[in-house]
């Protein structure tokens, strides 16, 4: 496995995992250890493939570092040189850190994709496991018509990509827990720093000034989180944190932004007024002075908040529009830190004089008809289907009666072939009669939910999951007009649907075993 | 199309047109039949505007000698600039269907832009401009004066035209007013004994005209040149301008002993509150200043300001404007009221006197428009209830009406919170406005709203005193926090340029699909004069009552001066000024019939009919009894329903024949029944 070429980038002893002594190596495209004493790698794993490191905190016994894999497997490494152990952790913790970036942007796109597809939706992830992962078919055949439309019609994915934007709420989700001896821990990701980044430059600025050369990263986020800038209520009194700096400039970037003005006259409190009365005339021109000597610290602080919020989501959105500036931009950092991103020039107000005293509808149309959905009950649609009321009730004796008298009468019964019923009857009937007919209306439904227990019924949804899915894997390869396809065909496709078939088998003996 | 309103001619430049535009037309030009006055209420986005253009324009092409002018105003330049492109879309019309090349010349005025010289006003078909052109006398006097007797005058959004009316009758003095005032006051010595030395004749000749009285002023109003000024009573210009402050010398000291006399009375330690005569008695006692010579202060001082050419008259704001006052102070013995404060409420620690002279009743600057033109029209989308408008304005309408609007789909929603789910009732009222029950109930409202609304919401408040308490307790509460995960949060702040980033970032965030939330106060200037159209604005929620601060003395004045001069109860006239905001409030979110949006009243106290029932009636028919008093979770499910609804596709033949008629369609019988119904006279 380890060619002789790769460069090897950090090389840590007694690194134990899974109880067995051994050696880290950081290698230029991959991480990798090998038990003490033998020169081969029992892990090895790519950048690509790591989703995240994570360490263990401060303070506790054992030193450790764990990789996530995109997979969701995970590896811990536990650091036992007992006068090195921290620096060690921490040596490999930064280069990773460094290097995983830099492969994260190259990491398989695809991977990442599907990943998210399986994460958002169970029932896919379920399939996945059923299929994939029961080996039924193989991962790529899974994917490939999944992905399909991804690959095929998006010939350069990357250039046509749409930029992810920023939550608004970024900031409120880094929920502060309280650590048990007086003090909170801020849990922060790539994602959260990233969005800090994004949409305040300034902090970025800060943080490229500053770390690691002055402070570590930890004291770096440590500070942010006590700092009057990230507490939006809190007037700066001047107190010279790092920050103090970040939130003058912000102040300057709103002010910039409030200067430039607004494209849109529509929006434009300013000129709204044709003549607004001359100084001294009026009778509510006094209004209370606004200047901060007057105003209580109750006051000033409430004004920060809205100020800041107006601010953090103009920050935000113009974050959201930044396209094509990877966030190692040097150069576009000091031109976006007044929020103004420079695609918001081409944010054209849709409200122009003309469309505004347009009435569309005194208009005759002249645009294409379109075909309009026709809804029957409009009602239904907006509400999903909801369960029918049985109107008549029958009580309980009834329906007891009725069954008798049924069964007695099926146990007598008799076919007469020579006058069975047509054909179209007969259909009508088995439709009447099937669950969601006309005749199997009231409670049919229900009944079977509560019949059959959840658990079952879960099983069963999973296999008809995976044999629809086969069988849109069989139908697709229709027509059959390549060689792959009908080797497809012809080959494992049939050898698939076997096996589905035989689990599927499998399952329900296994049930009526359990049942009897 | 053409119509065919009550036998006159209309042209309309437009396919379809609404039955309450064929509806308003038929009262607009009875009122202009009966050359009489007219209040108007119809719902924004029913083509108000191009009705009353159509309409107006149609008269006066048949009527040339009837009417002769259109005059506009209207109060935003938003606004104005709107009218012009309704206008000029109708003479496009005009052009086309006669074939004819436009005589039409219509003009419209903004300071910023293209201030008119005013021989082209006389000219006009059709004059658009602000309100203030014609209603504050300080600029009527130079821009409206001369405008035909014959014209039809429309006031437009005219929901808040008392309190312009009273704005610009009223004056403010400051210590700061008095030393620029003093400053100028010096100039003009300077300036006088200067050309004293150089051309002394120049002043003799002005004496000379100042003995000749103002008789030319006075012979052009008897003769009907001129719109009369409400500051320059009818009374001095018959009389000429008394002895004491004929030459300049004199006058200036006379200014110089007015001023020293302010002077004093602002130096007071406790509030002071006197009637004009009062003032006036007091000005004699004290410095010997008799009524006369003030009365004729406004003019002497413009009168002098001309003689020695002062080409800046900006400068002399602060002497123009204790003159003014002075002439106001004499020549109106009542509705008015004189404030003396040394201190601001909130700060009494720090001295800043202020001597307000407040106009209390609006019919004073309006009446001399009423007096003088055939028909004014007052018109909005709110102008509920109809009667206190002319009550307040002192003025015989001949027609009043409030139209609904016909609606093929109900597309606004009204709904009336009073509970939250815990049932604390839900009121901006005094007792129960810190009461952190109801905040986060409000927050709890803003929040959900925020996850089943598309797009844009717009909450208002009723006071930015109150928006930045509670922003500042749901920041606390984790409130906002959550309602960022939906939506970006943005707030008006009382910088207008600050404010005016913020709508435009709202409006960003709501057209590039994130969606937003602003946070405005009602009375503000986003809820006079922002539309958020369509996905702007897909709902309204209304925190509270939008009542004035009522402690302030001023207001009180006013409140007593109605109850003893029109007697309208002062709570009549708090609640119907609290409705009328309101619902400019909320009504800023429907702007057509193909909008669509919900009106979310957080506050008990609107379920109660006096409160219900001072709503337009276009909002008011859509409130059911259901709706009256919802919890916060019942209205967000009423919500989700219509909001589901109304996204469903909506035609033009799904309003064909309800709320959109054809020519054809309008010829019928059973049609023009109904329409007779959408007028709601009162």
């Amino acid at each position: 496995m380890a060619s002789l070429s790769e460069e090897v980038l950090l090389v840590v002893k007694k690194v134990r995992q899974r109880k067995q002594d051994g050696t880290l190596y950081l290698m230029a495209e991959r991480i990798a250890w090998g038990p003490e004493g033998k020169d081969r790698f029992t892990v090895s794993h790519l950048y690509a493939d790591i989703r995240c490191q994570k360490i263990s905190p401060d303070g506790k016994a054992k030193i450790q570092l764990q990789l996530i894999l995109h997979t969701g497997e995970s590896t811990t490494f536990h650091f036992s040189n007992e006068s090195s152990a921290l620096k060690d952790r921490d040596a490999a913790k930064e280069l990773l850190q460094q290097l995983l970036p830099k492969f994260k942007k190259k990491a398989n796109k695809e991977l990442e994709e599907k990943n998210r597809m399986l994460q958002e939706d169970p029932v896919l992830f379920q399939l996945y496991k059923d299929l994939v992962v029961s080996q039924v078919i193989s991962a790529d055949e899974f994917w490939a018509n999944r992905l399909g439309d991804m690959n095929n019609s998006d010939p350069t994915p990357y250039n046509n990509k749409q930029d992810v934007g920023i939550s608004g709420a970024f900031l409120a989700d880094i929920r502060p827990q309280t650590d048990g001896c007086n003090g909170l821990r801020y849990n922060l990701t790539a994602d959260i720093i990233e969005s800090i980044f994004r949409t305040y430059p300034a902090v970025k600025q800060k943080y490229g000034e500053n770390v690691p050369h002055n402070l570590t990263e930890k004291e770096f986020w440590t500070r942010f989180f006590q700092s009057h800038y990230f507490h939006r209520d809190r007037i700066n009194t001047g107190t010279q944190d790092i920050f103090s700096e970040c939130a003058k400039q912000d102040e300057k970037g709103l002010k910039s932004m409030v200067v430039q003005g607004v494209k849109n006259p529509l929006v434009d409190l300013l000129s709204l007024e044709d003549k607004t009365l001359d100084e001294g005339y009026g009778v509510s021109t006094t209004t209370p002075s606004t200047s901060n000597a007057n105003r209580t610290v109750k006051e000033s602080s409430n004004a920060a908040i809205i100020k800041r919020f107006n601010h953090h989501s103009a920050m935000v959105l113009a974050a959201g529009s930044r396209k094509g500036e990877t966030p190692t931009d040097q150069a576009s950092e000091t031109s976006s830190t007044d929020g103004n991103s420079r695609d918001s020039d081409f944010f054209q107000p849709p409200v122009r004089l003309q469309e505004a005293i347009e009435y569309e509808d005194l208009q005759r149309e002249n645009r294409l008809k379109t075909v309009a959905l026709n809804l029957k009950k409009s009602d239904r649609y907006a509400h999903g289907p909801v369960p029918l009321q049985s109107q008549h009730y029958t009580t309980s004796q009834d329906i007891i009666n009725s069954v008798n008298h049924i069964r007695h009468e099926m146990v007598n019964y008799k076919p007469n072939l020579t006058q069975v019923l047509s054909s179209t009857a007969a259909s009508s009937a088995i439709t009447a009669l099937s669950p969601g007919g006309v005749l199997m209306m009231t409670g049919t439904q229900q009944a079977i939910n509560q019949m059959i227990p959840t658990e079952v019924q879960g099983e069963l949804k999973h296999l008809y999951a995976a044999a629809g899915e086969l069988l849109r894997h069989f139908w697709s390869c229709f027509p059959v007009n390549s060689p792959f396809l009908e080797e497809k065909l012809t080959g494992h496709l049939e050898e698939m649907l076997q096996t589905a078939y035989s689990k599927f088998h499998v399952w329900q003996t296994r049930r009526m075993l359990r049942k009897t | 199309m053409k119509l065919n309103i009550d036998g006159l001619l209309v042209y309309f430049p437009y396919d379809y047109i609404y039955p309450e535009q064929y509806s308003y037309m038929l009262e607009l030009k009875r009122t202009l039949d009966a050359k009489g006055h007219g209040v108007l209420e119809m719902p924004s986005g029913t083509g108000k505007t191009i009705s009353l253009l159509s309409l107006i324009v149609a008269y006066q092409k048949a009527f040339p000698l009837e009417v002769t002018k259109l005059i506009y105003c209207s109060r935003t330049v938003p606004e104005i600039e709107k009218v012009v492109e309704e206008l000029r879309k109708l003479m496009e019309f005009y052009c086309k269907q006669t074939g004819e090349s436009n005589n039409f010349l219509a003009l419209a005025l903004s300071s910023r832009k293209n201030l008119c010289i005013h021989p082209e006003i006389m000219h006009a078909n059709i004059v658009v401009y602000s309100y203030h052109y014609l209603l504050d006398p300080k600029i009527a006097d130079l821009v409206s004066k001369e405008l035909a007797k014959k014209s039809v005058v429309v006031f437009d959004e005219a929901h808040n035209i008392d309190n312009v009316c009273i704005d610009s009758m009223s004056v403010n003095i400051t210590r700061r007013t008095l030393d620029r005032c003093q400053n100028n006051v010096d100039t003009l010595q300077n300036t006088i004994s200067k050309i004293k030395e150089t051309d002394a004749a120049k002043l003799k000749e002005e004496y000379r005209r100042l003995v000749e009285g103002l008789k030319e002023a006075n012979v052009a109003r008897e003769t009907d040149v001129y719109l009369a000024n409400p500051v320059l009573p009818d009374e001095i210009l018959q009389e000429a301008v008394p002895g004491t402050i004929r030459t300049a010398e004199h006058f200036v000291g006379f200014l110089r002993r007015f001023m020293e006399y302010l002077k004093s009375r602002l130096r007071v330690h406790h509030v002071v509150q006197e009637s004009t005569p009062q003032f006036l008695k007091d000005i004699f006692e004290k410095v010997c200043i008799d009524r006369k010579p003030l009365r004729f202060c406004a003019e002497r001082l413009q009168s002098l300001l001309r003689t020695l050419e002062i080409a800046d008259i900006a400068d002399f704001s602060a002497v123009t404007l204790i003159a003014n006052f002075a002439t106001l102070v004499s020549t109106y013995s009542q509705g008015f009221t004189i404030i003396i404060e040394p201190f601001e409420d909130r700060t009494p620690t720090i001295a800043n006197p202020v001597l307000h002279f407040s106009c209390m009743d609006p019919s004073i600057a309006i009446k001399p428009v009423f007096q003088r033109f055939q028909s004014v029209v007052i018109t909005s989308g709110t102008l509920s209830p109809l009667d206190i408008y002319p009550r307040i304005l002192d003025f015989r309408p001949v027609t009043m009406a409030s139209f609904t609007m016909t609606l093929a789909r109900t597309c606004l929603c009204p709904l009336i919170v009073g509970r939250g789910n815990d049932q604390v009732a839900l009121s901006s009222k005094f007792e129960t406005r810190e009461d952190f029950a109801v905040i986060r109930n409000y927050g709890n409202l803003l929040l959900e709203m925020s996850a089943i609304v598309p797009d844009g919401i717009v909450a208002f408040f009723t006071s930015y005193m109150y928006m930045e308490n509670i922003v500042a307790s749901w920041y606390e509460q984790g409130i906002l926090e959550n309602i960022q995960r939906n939506k970006l949060i943005f707030i008006e702040t009382p910088d207008a340029a600050e404010t005016s980033m913020a709508l435009e970032k709202y409006q960003e965030a709501c057209e590039n699909g994130r969606g937003a939330i602003l946070l405005s106060v009602a009375r503000g200037k986003v809820s006079e004069g922002i539309d958020f159209v369509h996905h702007f604005g897909r709902a309204v929620i209304m925190f509270g009552v939008p009542y004035v601060y009522t402690q302030s003395r001023i207001l009180k004045a006013r409140l007593e001066y109605l109850r003893d001069h029109f007697q309208i109860r002062e709570n009549d006239f708090l609640t119907f000024d609290a409705m009328r905001h309101a619902a400019q409030c909320v009504g800023r979110a429907i702007r057509g019939k193909t909008d669509y949006g919900l009106m979310i009243f957080a506050d008990k106290r609107y379920a109660r009919a006096d409160k219900r029932g001072k709503l337009p009636r276009w909002i008011q028919e859509h409130i059911s009894d259901g709706s009256l008093n919802l919890t916060v979770d019942e209205a967000i499910q009423l919500s989700k329903h219509f909001l589901r609804q109304m996204a469903q596709p909506f035609r033009q033949e799904d309003q064909l024949g309800l709320s959109l008629l054809t020519l054809e369609q309008l010829e019928s019988e059973e049609v023009l029944q109904k329409i007779a119904k959408i007028a709601h006279q009162t």
